[in-house]
């Protein structure tokens, strides 16, 4: 049984009551988020009282809506209202929206407990939550490791055993990768079916809100929920499916496309894992594809220039006048713009900044960024076209495993092209979910990746959980199953 | 390459004031990055269709009706010192 479900039926059964269920989890918090870092604002009293919300609903007989009294966390790029939102910048230090994410939204009508903001790199622009201005967030599988980025936060989260799912975003890979780093489920939607509305943005076309948790059956239920159509995101679509029924379907004849590009430069130990996962879906009646993606080696400059060009656009409108970080002294406005901006950001957001201007100026404008939309107008045909002879792709989700602390910041360049697995399903907007699939030499887990066609969610989470059913591998890579004693669902771990 | 002068052009349309001492190293990392986004242009791309949207959606046309704002004084709540329903900034314009 998933971890949501499992704890709804404790709460149904009253077997806990939430706001003990509520309190476990911040007692958790309480002894783990000082070495972790998962958690920058821990939200206790709005939880409490949530929790005592669902209480009196379960006194009063009614059934629990499908994430009702779950205690969760999102990632603090995510708006919520009168709760500090700083996407962990200077530039928002202090700052407290006046309204809530739709995400947020739907949590709160569902009466989901919010325990708290998550870390992220600043402006979810990284790999290692290494560019937080509240400091990296660490491994809950070994602290001498980092969480992944940007949504370290969440991720680590969930795996602390802090909070039973998490909300983060994903750009470039930013919920996939820390959720392969710390051994859990990391799904990012098709794009335009979860609303982005309240989401700080980083690069609009690329962003999806997403969940990771620590079951493939956790993902479709939150993502079933979030998936609502919404008219405050232009590009919003939602969708009309149940993933959640669909789990169970059989994968027998299912075709799983396999591009060598992709396992190129990955470990052994990752190659050996994948080659396994490869064989029992195969031993499941699942049918191997080969294909080529002809454009991948264009995926990562085509990536670079349009997310900068969309962050500087984007985050032009931080000026550090109606709210926001503001400089001490300055002689006129524009000096004053120019101050908050500068000693607001950080230095890798300012680098990302500079880096979109330059490919939108006027002369560089043809060359960069008109060329990395054709590109991606190429990239998005390619896969339409790969999709015309399998039903998903299979890859590794990230070609390492989690960075020791520091290591990711040491050479830009290369950690940027560790994105290669997880990028093209945000350039062409498709559904893609990272599943563990054991663990490395230096028993830290590997993720394995499954992107679909566009609007096909369900047939990621089908071939996703079907691998999960089959491997049970679950209960030995996320470390807060491991030691769940099925009496107790929330032990006090010990990490 | 990108020129320190360039960098220092950049940085004012992107309204960013960079210091002195960090153009250096601002130029190299900008021109190893650019390095490696001109890679692109080594690609003879199939078509000559610029990328629109993800799911080629048109836009949508709401309903010109009169809905509630947010509240002025809850806006004002971000930044310290406004009354009256204005938030204040030093004087910036000299008589």
């Amino acid at each position: 049984m998933s971890r949501i479900k499992y704890l709804q039926k404790l709460l149904e059964a009253k077997e806990i009551s939430c706001v003990e269920l509520t309190k476990k989890y911040l007692n958790n918090i309480e002894k783990q988020n000082k070495t972790i870092n998962a958690y920058v604002n821990v939200t206790a009293e709005e939880a409490v009282k949530t929790a005592k919300k669902v209480d009196e609903r379960i006194a009063a007989g009614e059934k629990l809506m499908p994430l009702e009294g779950i205690p969760m966390s999102l990632k603090d790029n995510i708006s919520t209202k009168n709760i500090e939102t700083t996407c962990c910048s200077k530039m928002l230090q202090g700052y407290y929206p006046i309204y809530d994410a739709t995400v947020c939204e739907i949590l709160k009508n569902q009466n989901s407990v919010l325990l708290g903001k998550t870390n992220m790199d600043e402006f979810a622009m990284g790999s290692s939550c290494e560019s937080s201005i509240f400091g990296a967030t660490l491994n809950p599988h070994n602290t001498d490791y980092v969480a992944g980025g940007s949504s370290g936060g969440a991720a680590a989260s969930v795996a602390g055993n802090m909070a039973a799912f998490g909300l983060g975003s994903d750009t470039g890979g930013s919920i996939r990768q820390p959720a392969s780093f710390c051994g859990l489920v990391g799904f990012k939607p098709t794009y335009g079916t979860i609303s982005r509305y309240g989401v700080v943005a980083y690069a609009s076309s690329l962003d999806q809100v997403g969940a990771i948790t620590d079951s493939v059956e956790d993902a479709a239920i939150v993502y079933d929920a979030l998936s609502i159509y919404d008219s405050k995101d232009s590009t919003s679509i939602g969708s009309k499916i149940s993933t959640l029924d669909k789990l169970n379907n059989s994968i027998k004849g299912l075709k799983i496309g396999i591009a060598e590009e992709f396992f190129g430069g990955i470990s052994e130990d990752i190659k050996s894992s994948l080659e396994e996962a490869i064989k029992g879906y195969q031993d499941a009646g699942a049918e191997i594809v080969h294909f080529e993606v002809p454009n991948l080696h264009a995926v990562l400059p085509v990536y670079l220039i349009i997310s900068c060009a969309e962050a500087s656009s984007n985050l032009g409108k931080f000026d550090g006048i109606r709210y926001g970080y503001k400089t001490d002294s300055y002689k006129d406005i524009d000096e004053m713009i120019c101050k908050n901006r500068s000693e607001g950001f950080g230095k890798e957001v300012q680098r990302r900044m500079l880096l979109g201007t330059y490919v939108l100026s006027s002369g560089y404008y043809d060359a960069y960024y008109k060329k990395a939309q054709n590109l991606r107008y190429s990239i998005i045909q390619d896969f339409k076209k790969i999709f015309e002879s399998c039903d998903v792709i299979l890859t590794p989700s990230v070609p390492v495993t989690a960075y020791k602390k520091g290591e990711a910041l040491i050479d830009p360049i290369k950690t940027y092209m560790t994105d290669i697995c997880t990028v093209p399903a945000n350039i062409a907007g498709l559904p893609a979910i990272s599943v563990p699939c054991g663990f490395d030499r230096n028993k830290m887990p590997i993720g394995m990746q499954l992107i679909g066609n566009s609007f096909e969610d369900y047939k990621v989470l089908n071939a996703a959980y079907q691998y999960e059913k089959q491997t049970k591998k679950t209960s030995k890579t996320s470390p807060c199953l491991k030691k769940t004693d099925e009496t107790s669902p929330c032990p006090e771990v010990e990490i | 390459m990108i020129t320190k002068e360039e960098v220092s052009k950049i940085a004012k349309l992107a309204k960013l004031s960079v210091d002195e001492n960090e153009i250096e190293q601002l130029s190299e990392d900008m021109s190893r990055i650019i390095e490696f986004a001109d890679s692109i242009n080594n690609v003879v791309e199939t078509a000559d269709v610029e990328f629109e949207n993800i799911n080629n959606i048109s836009n949508a046309f709401n309903e010109d009706i009169v809905l509630d704002s947010y509240d002025r004084d809850e806006i004002l709540k971000n930044r310290e010192g406004g009354e009256n329903g204005y938030f204040v900034i030093r004087k910036s314009l000299r008589g």
